[in-house]
């Protein structure tokens, strides 16, 4: 009861940030009604895709302090997961979804069981390493389809059971409700037990384990959690897109992408991760398709890669740091 | 067993070409305790100058060398100066990916500029030339860059252990404030070091032209070579990078040939996994 009370009360934030939160859900809702483009559609879809993604990533990147830059491995472990059962033995998504996030959370079990004893840049880079250990893998791994990917066979008929739909809208809005899942658990989270031990540990590790905090197992839970959130949005992505190979939900960029992502936006904070995402997507796949059409490759990286360069020079908090810095907060 | 010893061979020069790429994120992780994303990105900035000096003046590829020794090291201190500095005050997230960014715009600005083509050098002293020695065929390229890179290193490990400047460069990554009130200016050192780390990298993508395709993003695959390569040796250490970018040429070159060429990468990434996880400090860390 308590913990739905905390997860369900905004009271304590700031009035101009409720207000912006029933915006961004009311902006939600009405989305699919007032664009009825496909590409607007499609970008929205993956807006709230990789809002899932950084709202996970914000848990041990941004609330933990710790670098972890191997988020695409836990969205493909479950999108791969999903992904084989439904080619291999036509297991419908509501079944291999728990199954996918499963393996993805174990996975992030074992590797942060062993990872976490190395700390700072150490640990930043152990992961950067596994990531690219597992995308060879994949890319080389005939078994699943190798670098060509696994194409999920399509239904005649719209079927709720595989989520095949006809109409994006249905995707918005399951995508949406895992959305406003984790928000609702990052508000949790950001009260509870766990999340005042996360902030300990990124103030000072040391001070937090002196305190009896057990740091290392407190950083593996956050990092399985962190796993969940990447599942589902694996499970997720799979299902939408009905395509998926190690370069799209595998591959070393996705991870740098989700935790640039969030820095931009704020990390260590509620909103920056929806923050950054609303930036960075439509910046990429506007910006993209428009510059790509004319044969200018690589611009709309240099824009956003020039904004990480400055936000971590100048305010390592992110957007949301320059929110809080005008209003004088901090 | 006829293919080992050529492969051996080949292997040990390859290595210290690896080597001498992860010398300069040794000297700057040594220096400031910062891991520089971008290294890879400063080898293909050298090997983009080395190349394009080449082709367009169609001068020797060697004699590029000091113009791309420039180029890398003008570079380095420019990204000291610039961004560096003062990612150094911020938290280790914004550091990671601070650096990050730079990789990203490096890459794209070349991806931009160039377009996504490989492209090689035709004409040159070494290029396309071999010697055949009972069974080994040593390609002349690989040879001269073996050479090239042994003396660049020596010239780094004379600097760094006889001069006066090296002296200062170690007393500031020992203890910055200590080496402060000695009078070193430390601000400097660090730039120096950024400067040094980005010339060295510079001369390895000039040589590493000579036999390898320059394209915009080969700058991920020898950056995680040097990660590797530093891990293993131990991050700061100069003698250990060597050591290490040796046993690194020797790990790539075996397993391509004994496991298949698709493993070889995931072999680099795996070593490197296992070294950072069990013995962090590397072989010669400190």
């Amino acid at each position: 009861m308590r913990t739905l009370k905390d997860a369900l009360s905004f009271g304590d934030l700031p009035v101009y940030e409720r207000i912006g939160f029933i915006l961004f859900i009311i902006f939600c809702l009405i989305f699919p009604w007032i664009l009825k483009g496909g590409f607007a559609q499609a970008v929205m879809i993956q807006f709230l895709i990789f809002c899932l993604y950084g709202l996970g990533w914000n848990l041990i990147g941004g609330y933990g302090g710790q670098v972890a830059l191997g988020q695409a491995k836990n969205v493909g472990m479950s999108a791969y997961t999903v992904a084989l059962l439904m080619v291999r033995w036509d297991i419908p998504f509501w079944v291999s979804t728990p199954l996918g996030v499963v393996v993805a959370t174990v996975e992030s079990f074992v590797l942060g069981y062993f990872l976490f004893r190395l700390r700072g840049h150490y640990f930043a880079i152990a992961t950067i390493a596994v990531s690219l250990v597992w995308q060879q893998l994949f890319i080389n791994w005939d078994f699943i389809g190798g670098a060509r990917g696994l194409e999920l066979p399509l239904k005649e008929t719209p079927n709720f059971l595989y989520m095949q739909f006809d109409s994006p809208i249905y995707y918005h809005y399951f995508a949406f409700l895992l959305v406003m899942a984790a928000i609702l658990y990052m508000n949790w989270c950001r009260k509870s037990k766990l999340g005042y031990q996360l902030r300990a540990i990124t103030s000072s590790e040391d001070l937090a384990e002196s305190l009896g905090i057990n740091a290392h197992w407190v950083k593996v839970k956050a990092y399985c959690i962190t796993g969940v959130f990447a599942g589902m949005g694996g499970a997720f992505y799979t299902m939408y897109y009905n395509y998926i190979d190690p370069f799209s939900v595998m591959h070393l960029e996705l991870s740098i992408m989700i935790a640039l992502m969030t820095m931009i936006g704020g990390a260590g904070s509620m909103w920056g991760p929806i923050i950054g995402a609303m930036i960075l997507i439509p910046l990429d796949r506007y910006l993209g398709a428009w510059l790509g059409g004319r044969g200018i490759i690589g611009v709309d990286f240099m824009i956003y890669s020039m904004m990480v360069m400055v936000i971590s020079a100048y305010e390592p908090k992110g957007i949301w740091g320059i929110v809080e810095k005008a209003r004088g907060k901090r | 067993m006829e293919m080992l010893l050529p492969t051996l061979i080949s292997a040990l020069l390859m290595g210290m070409l690896f080597a001498l790429v992860a010398l300069g994120l040794a000297i700057i992780f040594g220096v400031m305790n910062i891991v520089n994303f971008a290294h890879g990105e400063f080898l293909m900035v050298g090997m983009y100058t080395a190349f394009l000096t080449a082709t367009i003046f169609s001068i020797e590829p060697l004699l590029t060398l000091p113009i791309a020794a420039m180029v890398g090291f003008l570079l380095g201190i420019a990204s000291y100066y610039m961004l560096v500095r003062y990612l150094l005050k911020g938290p280790m997230l914004a550091q990671l990916l601070g650096t990050f960014g730079l990789m990203i715009f490096l890459r794209y600005l070349a991806m931009c500029i160039f377009g996504p083509d490989y492209k090689t050098l035709e004409h040159g002293l070494l290029i396309g030339k071999s010697i055949k020695w009972g069974p080994v065929v040593l390609s002349y390229p690989r040879l001269g860059t073996a050479v090239l890179s042994l003396i660049a290193f020596g010239i780094i490990y004379w600097l760094m252990d006889y001069t006066r400047l090296g002296k200062a460069l170690k007393a500031t990554a020992l203890d910055v404030e200590a080496a402060g009130y000695m009078g070193i200016d430390t601000e400097k050192m660090r730039g120096l070091a950024w400067g040094l780390g980005g010339a060295t990298v510079g001369i390895a993508g000039a040589l590493l032209t000579n036999f390898y395709y320059v394209f915009p993003t080969i700058g991920i695959l020898f950056c995680m070579i040097a990660f590797a390569t530093v891990a293993l040796g131990g991050f700061g250490s100069i003698k250990g990078a060597f050591i290490a970018g040796l046993i690194m040429g020797l790990i790539i070159d075996l397993g391509g040939t004994y496991l298949g060429p698709q493993y070889k990468f995931a072999l680099i990434y795996l070593t490197f996994f296992l070294v950072v996880v069990f013995r962090p400090k590397g072989l010669f860390g400190w």
